[in-house]
């Protein structure tokens, strides 16, 4: 079965929300399908299959604005809805700087480059094949270890449909597909403890779903997680594997955040083309990257996107800027959030160099090596952080033993004025390509 | 109050009778999915129907400039063959889709023991926890927005350092019909009233931002010029208050947890513990603690889905089970696990009513309600005046946990250090660290004050779902603090 693509029903919504009083109105339309099969010790323990579709309505009425959304696609109500949503919208308040976007901005096509986001096997994968790989991954390990309290694998898999169009004449169409399988096992540990291991591989397409490996990868974490200590509050240096990096990039995109600037809650307000972080630094976003999560050739407005830096030698080099707060604060469109953020040392984008977990464990000589987050916060007004850490205490190369229950605190742009080695490892099954970082002199809250 | 509870049980039979019509079922078509759901095996099967309509009004640069209105609908089948579940949604409810559903959720069962599902219907007898005063039909766009803007001029009329205020009303109101293969029928009307706000604050360069928010299960009458000063005195006070604050010196040390956002602490180092689909897989950490004395006699812990008009409020749970209050800890002993259908047959006892989901397209799982501590004897000044070295936490945005190794985690917004038994300098911004069963058991004073917090908090465990939390304040002999190197 193959997804609608029920254009005419967004065309129907468009020209109802016209017929209505709307000036202007984007609709976006997103159809999907979903299966989820969750693998429990040696048997199927859960399955869950769904279809959706529904339709994002953007009404812009005399200089007022109102988002509207509905997955009742009937015709009758549909216009019901729209009629309501038209009225509601002439109850607000002007905003003058709500609009479409300058037509000028739109992608136009024809950029060639096929973004290879959607496999054309989706639909002949059988319901067994999937069950099949989250079944072998837990048997990989079940009866492997007489620690092991509990083995659940999931293969999940989605295609995903999504049409823009807009009174100003603007149609863009993506689709994608995708797929993940994950295993997340608990051992035996001291006294109650029952330590968590888990690895995860995701692709866009079916065959290049490499899950061979993934129970034993969640096996080996949890045994290595076994008896935990706690260091001595102090400065250490940290690696942060290429599984969780991302964390320390999100405070970054999210202070570049037009809204976030435009609301003037954000550490990076008024540094555009200043130098903040460490020149070590740079962060591209490299959003016509084939096969890749986030790639796209246009934004929710239909902008037309372009590989650009973010960060370039520790400059900041843009804000995210939708058409609404470059109204709002004068600066230029740009798109609406990054797509596919990578992280290197300036320069260093095409390094020949192998520069994985263990060329930073060696070049560090100590530290604490982070392997998972747990909770914490950062304030956007400031850059200040607090999070909860687990990993290992790392010498010489060689992990010692677990570590866990620290926090590491500080603020954001110090954190990243004392980045002293950037990887080149990071990891295709994450949306953001951020790999394992090296930092010196970090605060860890420990006893 | 009597006339209330009878006018809505009178009301259940037309709200049942209205959501067949809504969803375009009958009785005899329920009782068919239900036999098709179970047609390869099986033991038991449900069917839940959603309508939910969310209203909502943005405030931004002083103006109530944003509106929107979002309808989520549809229907999800639920095959149980022992522990293993089978579940599948459509949006459209025509018999057709919906055979198709059942059909594949009934795939989990095949080859498995039949069970014939119930021939008569019953209605569920439950209580209304959420009696609405005023409904929300009777409270225009423009009567709202008012409200909203009186939130803002309050705000910036309270401190000449707010520089920008961004607000947010929600209203919404879920229709649910639920029926399942014991023949057990009923409706609910849900309602959630929700009004956030996050205020920037500047001093000089220095930018400070801080939030405040309340939600309960109410109608139009939730709007109030009371409710609206509150909200407006407190996110001021909290934010004005981090101008003053830093960031201490880190490491182990006391925690005094201020009465009631506390609750946080509940929630994330054992409420999610308790839930006992991780202690039905052996992953918890408390998973061979059911029965034992976990902390001290002073403590007791519930997980309470009867509170009227709380956020956490359930008249019946996501599985057709009454909305009740359940003692996870009493006197110090773990007494009962969250437990929903699933669990609750595999410990052989009664489900505690904990069976929720976010929406239609997701499987009930176990989770907390309304979670809080209750009083113990003591006076918060004492136990701050007991504390030499050490902090007071009353401010918090977020949470974790590890279920298996039991690490928490709770981050907190602001508060104070502790020097010599008085509070001292403002605290800000730094993250918590514990193990469940030892913060548990190094719980050394519990005061007189438990309160519920009601702001607008949401739980994350694979699907949000509204709660609540409650604590009074409390001593915890050693926790781990984020700070800097002094």
């Amino acid at each position: 079965m193959k997804l609608n693509h029920n254009i005419s029903t967004a065309q129907f919504a468009l020209d109802a929300a016209l017929e209505k009083g709307c000036n202007d109105a984007r609709i976006t339309l997103n159809e999907s399908r979903q299966n989820t099969f969750t693998f429990r010790n040696d048997q199927l323990d859960r399955l869950q299959q769904a279809t959706s579709s529904s339709l994002f309505l953007q009404l812009y009425v005399d200089g007022k604005y109102g988002t509207f959304s509905t997955n009742k696609t009937d015709r009758k109500e549909l216009l019901d809805f729209i009629s309501k949503g038209v009225e509601i919208t002439k109850l607000i308040t002007e905003d003058k700087d709500r609009g479409l976007p300058d037509k000028n901005l739109y992608y136009r096509g024809g950029e060639g480059k096929d973004l290879r986001q959607y496999d054309n096997l989706y639909s002949d994968i059988s319901t067994e094949q999937k069950i099949n790989i989250a079944k072998d991954c837990n048997y990989e390990i079940l009866g492997k270890d007489e620690r092991i309290l509990n083995v659940t694998s999931e293969f999940s898999d989605y295609e995903d449909y999504n049409l823009i169009i807009d009174s100003q004449g603007f149609m863009g169409e993506t689709e994608q597909t995708g797929f993940t399988i994950s295993t997340d096992c608990s051992v035996k540990g001291e006294k109650d403890a029952r330590p968590e291991g888990w690895w995860y591989e995701s692709s866009l397409f079916f065959n290049k779903l490499y899950y061979k490996g993934c129970g034993e990868r969640a096996l080996e974490r949890a045994l290595k997680k076994i008896d935990p200590k706690k260091l001595r509050s102090g400065r250490y240096n940290m690696i942060v594997e290429n599984t969780v990096s991302s964390k320390l990039v999100a405070p970054i995109i999210s202070a570049l955040n037009g809204a976030n600037i435009q609301q003037n809650n954000s550490f990076l307000q008024n540094k555009l083309g200043e130098k903040v972080f460490s020149p070590l630094l740079e962060i591209y976003d490299d959003v016509h990257l084939p096969e890749s999560f986030g790639a796209r050739y246009f934004d929710s407005e239909g902008v037309a996107t372009k590989p650009m830096k973010i960060i370039d030698c520790g400059i900041i080099n843009t804000y995210f800027v939708n058409s609404y707060y470059s109204k709002k604060t004068g600066l230029p469109v740009t798109i609406d959030s990054p797509s596919v953020p990578e992280c290197y040392v300036a320069g260093e984008k095409n390094c020949n160099i192998i520069k994985d977990l263990h060329f930073l464990l060696n070049k560090s000589v100590n530290g604490v090596l982070v392997t998972g987050f747990n909770g914490g916060n950062s304030n956007s007004s400031t850059g200040d952080f607090s999070f909860g850490i687990e990993g290992f205490y790392f010498e010489n190369g060689e992990c010692l033993f677990p570590v866990s229950e620290m926090n590491i605190t500080g603020n954001i742009i110090s954190l990243w004025n004392s980045i002293i080695e950037i990887g080149n490892d990071p990891r295709t099954s994450n949306r953001w390509l951020i790999p394992s970082l090296l930092f010196e002199n970090v605060d860890f809250n420990g006893f | 109050m009597c006339l209330i509870l009878g006018y809505f049980a009178k009301n259940k039979f037309f709200m049942i009778h209205n959501l067949l019509q809504l969803f375009g079922v009958t009785e005899d078509k329920l009782k068919e999915l239900t036999t098709i759901s179970l047609a390869e095996g099986g033991d038991y099967s449900d069917l839940f129907f959603e309508h939910t309509l969310v209203d909502e009004l943005i405030l931004r640069d002083g103006e109530v400039n944003g509106a929107g209105s979002h309808i989520d609908y549809g229907m999800g089948i639920r095959v149980l063959a022992g522990d293993r579940t089978g579940y599948a949604y459509t949006e459209i409810t025509s018999m057709k889709e919906m055979i198709n559903a059942a059909k594949s959720a009934s795939i989990i069962a095949k080859d498995c023991k039949k069970l014939e599902p119930a021939v008569n219907v019953t209605p569920l007898e439950y209580k209304n926890h959420y009696p609405i005063m005023v409904p929300w039909e009777e409270s225009s766009i423009t009567s709202r927005s008012i409200y909203i803007k009186e939130l803002n001029d309050r705000i910036f009329s309270l401190d000449s350092r707010v520089n920008k205020v961004l607000g947010k009303l929600t209203i919404s109101l879920t229709e649910i019909l639920f029926y399942n293969s014991e023949g057990i029928l009923c409706a609910d009307e849900r309602p959630m009233a929700t009004l956030s706000v996050t205020v920037i604050m500047q001093q000089g360069s220095r930018i400070e931002n801080g939030s405040s928010s309340r939600s309960y299960r109410m109608g139009a009458e939730f709007l109030t010029h009371q409710l609206i000063d509150e909200i407006a005195k407190e996110v001021v006070q909290n934010t004005s208050i981090l101008f003053d604050a830093e960031i201490p010196q880190g490491g182990e040390m006391p925690v005094v947890m201020g009465a009631g956002g506390s609750g946080i602490l509940l929630h994330e180092a054992i409420g999610h513990s308790f839930e006992a689909d991780f202690n039905r897989q052996n992953i918890s950490i408390f998973s061979e603690k059911f029965g034992k004395k976990i902390c001290s006699e002073e403590i007791s812990v519930v997980d309470d889905g009867t509170i009227t008009s709380n956020r956490g409020a359930v008249n019946f749970d996501d599985e057709g089970v009454p909305g009740q209050k359940t003692y996870m800890v009493t006197e110090g002993y773990l007494t009962s696990y969250l437990h929903d259908r699933i669990s609750a047959r595999f410990y052989n006892t009664a489900s505690t009513g904990n069976g929720r989901r976010e929406s239609f397209r997701f499987m009930p799982i176990p989770r907390m309600r309304a979670t809080y501590m209750l009083s113990g004897k003591s006076k918060e000044s004492d136990i701050i005046a007991s504390v030499k070295k050490g902090i007071y936490v009353d401010t918090f945005s977020n949470g974790q946990v590890q279920i298996g190794a039991g690490d928490f985690t709770f981050y907190v917004k602001s508060g104070n250090l502790i020097e010599n038994g008085r509070l001292t300098k403002p605290i800000k911004d730094i993250n918590i660290i514990g193990n469940g069963p030892m913060a548990l058991a190094d719980i050394i004073a519990v005061a007189d004050n438990s309160s519920i917090d009601n702001g607008a908090w949401i739980c994350g465990k694979e699907q949000y779902c509204p709660v609540s939390c409650g604590m009074p304040s409390v001593l915890i002999s050693k926790l781990i603090i984020g700070g800097v190197q002094q």
